[in-house]
């Protein structure tokens, strides 16, 4: 303790520190609590929105019954770009903190949110075989889509092919995942440029101009909170799955040494 | 700067050291352009249209061959380690393979495009096409260049780097192939394509600059 810090300064940081826990304790307050929260909310969550899309929702007029997986369709594509952006914070936490729980909670993030683009294509094709004819085309939105689904496939891949505990091939997943994320616009407006047949948003248009009437709106609304707060807990899951994962690896190496040491010693 | 100068000296002189590597790229560019003329029916057909999209691709794949292994004599020999040690700064070890990297590939485009200029009987070496060449090589180079630093981390690297790399290089392809497109006359379908190639070739070699001290390190 040689230079001692004027006394006003260190209150005025604690205070300022104890001020940010303050208001970061519900926060807190509701990560501790993820474990008997989330599994019932998403549960009466996802069942009121099932039967808001399938009962309560109105049977839209031109396109039928398949227009019902809207409900699903576009809060998935919310759900993964929401679960991309987890991977994108945590790589840099991880680049910034070395800190191997946020690799855990990066590969969690991109594989739940891999399993949500692929929902959302899989839905889009469902829906687009009635009414524009085909399964598939080459529209912008679906060839962005399907790039981001192969951005991170790969990111996995790459990861899955080194060892949990490496934290150089950590970074370098890091590094991958802050390109690939910065890289989605660019290619969003590449394709965009290269052609397109995806109907516009229609959720995000100026009040007094929104066209989906209040009942359909209401639906989707539920269907996005469902699938968030799906999307939250199967992350909260699966970077836990991966800590305890790099946790047991971590004692067998270590069970692995202290054998290697008593047997030397014998 | 001088030691930035001393590590492309090294990197030149590497070059020159594994040519067999970087001539086996050129051979693999070359058959790749007369598959295509077989698959596409190059030799009859009408060649334009299609020239972009072949030359891009030959490209592309040619450079992911050739510059993915750019660190992988250094991790095997242990040159990498040195180097990080030494007191020259991580973007001068980057530059200097970015650029030896891209000496190596634009060399062999110019051979694509001296042969496609021949086979396909279409003036390719024009000041606009090899602008573009420029442009979108350092491009893609600069992005599998910090890719290859995989080094010898990752099992299955030689798969690995085209899979993470091609998905990146989306906007790349789309950009190089409609801006060539418009250089040989062809119908672009609106957007100003060189100025999207300048923009991912500005994004991905300031980015890789600025992420490369990430992945190299001990």
């Amino acid at each position: 303790m040689s230079a001692r810090a004027p006394a006003g300064e260190v209150t005025s940081r604690g205070a300022a520190a104890r001020l940010a826990l303050f208001a970061l304790r519900p926060v807190i307050a509701v990560y501790d609590a993820r474990w008997t929260l989330l599994p019932p909310l998403t549960g009466a969550a996802m069942l009121a929105m099932l039967v808001g899309a399938v009962i309560v929702a109105p049977r839209e007029a031109i396109e039928g019954e398949v227009q019902r997986l809207f409900y699903i369709h576009v809060p998935s594509a919310i759900a993964a770009y929401l679960c991309f952006s987890v991977v994108f914070a945590a790589s840099i936490a991880l680049l910034w903190t070395r800190n191997l729980r946020f690799d855990a909670i990066a590969r969690a993030a991109a594989g739940v949110g891999v399993l949500f683009t692929a929902l959302t294509l899989a839905t889009g094709a469902i829906w687009g075989k009635p009414i524009w004819g085909v399964w598939w085309a080459w529209d912008a939105r679906l060839t962005s889509t399907l790039v981001l689904l192969l951005i991170y496939s790969g990111y996995l891949l790459a990861r899955s092919l080194s060892d949990r505990g490496d934290v150089q091939a950590a970074r370098y997943a890091a590094v991958f995942a802050i390109i690939g994320f910065v890289d989605i616009p660019i290619i969003n407006l590449s394709v965009r440029w290269w052609r397109t047949l995806h109907p516009d948003p229609i959720v995000t248009r100026l009040p007094g101009t929104q066209t989906l009437p209040d009942s359909m709106l209401a639906v989707l609304v539920l269907g996005m909170a469902a699938i968030t707060l799906l999307a939250l807990w199967l992350m909260a899951l699966r970077s836990e799955v991966e800590q305890i994962g790099v946790r047991s690896d971590d004692l067998r190496s270590e069970i692995d040494r202290r054998e290697a040491q008593r047997s030397g010693a014998a | 700067m001088n030691a930035t100068i001393a590590v492309l000296l090294k990197d030149l002189r590497l070059l020159w050291r594994q040519r067999s590597g970087w001539l086996s790229a050129a051979t693999f560019a070359a058959i790749s352009v007369l598959t295509y003329s077989f698959a596409l029916d190059l030799a009859t057909g009408e060649v334009k249209p299609l020239l972009p999209g072949v030359l891009w691709v030959t490209f592309l794949f040619a450079g992911i061959i050739a510059s993915g292994r750019s660190f992988a004599a250094e991790a095997e020999q242990g040159t990498f380690d040195a180097l990080l040690v030494a007191p020259a700064p991580r973007s001068a070890i980057y530059g200097a393979k970015l650029i030896s990297n891209l000496i190596a590939l634009l060399l062999i485009e110019v051979a694509v495009l001296v042969m496609a200029t021949i086979l396909f009987n279409t003036a390719l070496l024009s000041v606009e096409l090899i602008a573009i060449m420029v442009l979108g090589t350092l491009g893609y180079v600069s992005l599998t260049t910090l890719l290859s630093t995989l080094g010898s981390r990752v099992r299955s690297r030689e798969v690995l780097i085209p899979v993470l790399a091609l998905p990146l290089l989306t906007p790349l392809l789309i950009a190089a192939v409609r801006a060539t497109g418009g250089a040989l006359d062809l119908p672009t379908g609106g957007g100003d394509w060189l100025a999207l190639l300048a923009v991912v070739t500005a994004w991905t070699s300031v980015g890789s600059v600025l992420l490369f001290p990430f992945v190299a390190e001990q």
